[in-house]
């Protein structure tokens, strides 16, 4: 059942021997449909998703292949949830609340079929980054933890919290084919249904996530990826076969650290706490007093429906007043949830933000030790925002949560919309 | 009166209730509350403050067990936060009252603990009380994220004296400039008569969605048909004779519980309420009682107007809470009472034709003891439940109450059948059987 796929992430290189394994393998349809058997009818399609769905292509054309491998195991009325028109009431409607599809568009993922689904996670894998702890393993690991506090609000807790057989992405440089079979986070609520988790209006659980096209997936035109649940927001805006925009990306995770049923632990947000710890950390007091902001925060300031809010002056110490070893940890620190997009469109824009570092400003609330609730760092450049704060658990009240955003000052929705 | 909707909104909230409220839209951060009753000359504001966020605003370390000894220090910090406005920019004057912590939930917040403040605010003289600017920026002036949910709860001259607040507004910053940009209230326009229909609509509905008011003067009709002897209810009366007798009962159960709404509104008479809700279910066991075995026969009139008036007691527990100046209780008072009057003559009027076929009937013994037992038990669950026992009973027939619709259906049909009934059964026996209609009379 979870067989080869159980690897995960601290044995990076034993996860993709396996993944190798899988793609090599006869089987690999077979052991696919097991580990995501969250939905009755997985003996009709089975065989339709074997191949690789970006068809050998790279980049956009990959990406887009996949799109419409997507689609095509889709019913009319499915696709009519899928493929939407890029207006800006379609891109905003995204959130960090588990409001399922009450502030969402798109497909639901616990209405697909396995195969569909399967199809669906290929997509995002095509899209997103293949590092370990950031890109399409990140939005897994967050996917994951959803599923723990699904777990944690049917079960009372006590039982092994349910797992997301969250793989590390097959590919990378020297194995360009995604697998198709990466697979999907489906860990099923010990009580059944994903997405039984909370009733109408939402709930938790991987199940809880929405996938859509905002305008046709192409290599020419301008389209938009969208796909998010609770803690999670991607929006990735295509133009003429480029990335137009990688935000805005929500990010955020409760718990920030949990054991899944392998026994692996699970901290999905690790990457970006680490590195803005290793910033905040490296500022002597005499920074920090300048990089101190004089409000509180309890979440970010600009979230969901804050489109294009961004202050007009930017606070805290310039970069520009660092040292080059700061400089670099700055650089460090956008990295993360730059790795959103694609590889190549993640180094490109980290080159341009790292040309705009000197006009960049970094400042913090709280403490720097990112562990209280209101513990707060921003990096705000003339093109990237990133905003990071601890805030009390909900589910886990006696533990803290992170909630992240990274915009574009320029680039949100690939700049298609002025707010 | 917007009956319709009245019934609409009662049996959406009461399905609500039933199903368990569903977590919808949330936040998962608690937000500030401020719920504005708009009063004749002054507006007054509840605040809900999460206390996390205030205690990291303030400064101020309050507890549950502190917030008395450190009451100046939170009446200066709210007081420099609060700051409302006329139109023209002249400062109102701000009073903060009584402070409280309590737990408190959201949507998907979870449990936390909340500071509960009540302030008064008051225009200068001359001052309009339905257009003004609200500064307002308490928490907010330092917790940044933090968002403050204006509502309405309460505004007699706009008819809004239900018990749903109605937003009005939301503060929070503008992030593009790191203000808090006031809210300006505009709230539409009110007069007299829209607060006088309003007080009539909450009384009519107030009657309908009180089971045990209605139950209570139905039991003691039940047997107005019938002529006691000897300690039973046996013959029969007739029916001009029933009806002033039901006619008598409802006047004097409508006098009794006007005198005593007045009287205690007036006076301001503070009354506990659970001894008043157990006379009143006793006043239904009695009434029950007195529907198997006649216990005041040709005094029902009288039993009605003295019970009436604890019935009319706990009519002005609703009103008590508004706290409306003494004019406008006076209006309230007679709109309230109007509404309860029409919905009362309305509802005996559906029911007085089943009421009196059916005790003629041959299913009148059986009608008649089925229904007094039903009342009598559902009086018991109440009068436990209002003595500190909670019980499914008790339950069961509030439940009945949250949906008049059925209940009014039921009765109009049963009348109907009734009727029908009756000039079926007269036509038929009509040619020379009058031997057989007086039989039926006599019953």
């Amino acid at each position: 059942m979870k067989d080869e796929k159980t690897t995960r992430r601290p044995w990076r290189g034993v996860a993709l021997v396996a993944a190798a394994v899988t793609l090599l393998g006869a089987g690999i349809a077979t052991a696919n449909a097991a580990t995501v058997g969250n939905k009755g009818g997985d003996n009709k399609t089975r065989a339709v998703v074997v191949k690789d769905p970006t068809r050998g292509a790279k980049g956009i054309n990959g990406l887009v292949n996949a799109a419409d491998a997507f689609v095509a195991t889709l019913t009319d009325d499915q696709k009519a949830e899928v493929l939407l028109d890029f207006t800006e009431d379609n891109a905003t409607a995204w959130s960090n609340l588990p409001c399922g599809s009450s502030c969402r568009v798109g497909i639901q993922l616990s209405t697909l079929t396995d195969d569909q689904l399967t199809a669906a996670k290929a997509v995002l894998a095509a899209a997103t980054g293949t590092g370990t702890g950031t890109g399409f393993d990140q939005i897994s690991d967050v996917l994951a933890a959803d599923d723990n506090l699904a777990a944690q609000g049917s079960s009372g807790g006590g039982g092994t919290p349910p797992s997301a057989d969250a793989s590390a992405p097959a590919s990378d440089a020297s194995a360009p084919a995604v697998d198709p079979s990466a697979s999907a986070p489906t860990g099923t609520p010990p009580s059944g249904d994903p997405g039984a988790g909370g009733g109408g209006g939402g709930g938790y659980g991987s199940g809880i996530y929405f996938l859509a096209f905002l305008g046709t997936p192409s290599a020419t035109g301008t389209w938009q990826l969208h796909f998010g649940g609770h803690h999670l927001a991607v929006n990735l805006t295509y133009k003429k076969g480029k990335v137009a925009g990688t935000t805005p990306f929500f990010i955020g995770v409760e718990p920030t650290s949990f054991i899944d049923d392998d026994g692996n632990t699970v901290q999905a947000l690790a990457k970006q706490k680490d590195a803005i710890s290793a910033l905040v950390t490296s500022l002597t007091t005499t920074q920090l007093t300048k990089a101190k902001l004089t409000e509180s925060f309890s979440d970010v300031l600009l979230g969901p429906d804050k489109d294009g809010q961004f202050p007009a002056t930017k606070e805290g110490i310039s970069v520009k007043a660092l040292s080059a070893k700061q400089k670099k940890l700055v650089l460090d620190a956008i990295k993360p949830w730059v790795s959103v997009a694609d590889d190549a469109t993640t180094k490109q824009l980290l080159k341009i933000y790292e040309s705009e570092l000197d006009k960049t400003f970094i400042s913090y609330a709280g403490t720097t030790a990112l562990d209280t609730q209101g513990d707060y760092v921003r990096i705000d450049g003339p093109g990237v925002w990133i905003e990071f704060v601890c805030q009390n658990g909900v589910v886990y009240n006696n533990q803290i949560h992170f909630h992240t955003v990274y915009r574009d000052h320029t680039r949100d929705y690939g700049g298609e919309f002025s707010f | 009166m917007r009956l319709p909707s009245l019934l609409a909104v009662a049996l959406l909230s009461a399905a609500l209730l039933l199903l368990g409220a569903s977590p919808a839209s949330a936040h998962p951060m608690p937000h500030s509350v401020v719920l504005l009753d708009v009063h004749e000359t002054s507006v007054t504001a509840e605040l809900e403050l999460p206390l996390s966020d205030f205690v990291r605003a303030s400064g101020i370390e309050v507890t549950a067990a502190t917030v008395a000894a450190q009451q100046d220090a939170l009446r200066s910090y709210l007081i420099a936060y609060i700051r409302p406005a006329t139109t023209g920019g002249a400062a109102w004057t701000v009073r903060v009252g009584d402070l409280s912590v309590t737990d408190a939930e959201q949507t998907s917040t979870g449990t936390y603990q909340e500071l509960v403040a009540s302030a008064t605010l008051t225009p200068p003289a001359g001052g309009d009380l339905r257009h003004f600017i609200f500064r307002y920026d308490v928490v907010v002036h330092q917790v940044v994220t933090h968002t403050v949910l204006v509502s309405v709860r309460q505004d007699w001259a706009a008819g809004q004296v239900g018990s749903d607040a109605v937003q009005v507004g939301t503060i929070q910053i503008d992030s593009r400039t790191m203000t808090v940009p006031p809210l300006t209230v505009n709230l539409e326009h009110g007069s007299t008569w829209s607060g006088f229909l309003a007080m009539a609509e909450l009384g009519g509905n107030h009657i309908l969605a009180g089971t045990d008011h209605l139950l209570f003067l139905l039991i003691l009709l039940l047997p107005a048909p019938l002529l006691a002897t000897a300690g039973r209810w046996r013959g029969l009366i007739g029916p001009r004779a029933a009806a002033g007798r039901i006619g008598r009962t409802t006047l004097a159960f409508t006098i009794g519980h006007s005198a005593a709404l007045a009287l205690s509104a007036f006076t301001h008479l503070d009354v506990p309420a659970w001894p008043v809700e157990s006379f009143i279910a006793v006043s239904i066991l009695v009434g029950a009682i007195h529907a198997i075995r006649p216990i005041f026969p040709g005094r029902e009139a009288t039993v009605a107007g003295l019970f009436g008036l604890g019935h009319g007691l706990a009519f002005s527990f609703t009103l008590a809470e508004m706290q409306l100046s003494t004019g406008r209780l006076a209006l309230s008072l007679l709109g309230f009472n109007l509404g309860i009057e029409i919905v009362q003559v309305v509802l005996v009027a559906l029911a007085l034709p089943a009421l009196i076929v059916l005790t003629r009937s041959r299913i009148g013994p059986a009608f008649r003891l089925i229904g007094a037992a039903l009342t009598g038990i559902a009086a018991t669950g109440w009068l436990a439940d209002r003595l500190g026992f909670p019980n499914p009973l008790a339950r069961a027939a509030d439940s009945a109450g949250a949906h008049p619709a059925p209940m009014l259906l039921a009765l109009t049909v049963t009348s109907l059948a009734a009727l029908a009934w009756t000039c079926l059964d007269r036509r038929r026996s009509s040619p020379g059987t009058a031997a057989l209609l007086t039989t039926t009379w006599s019953r």
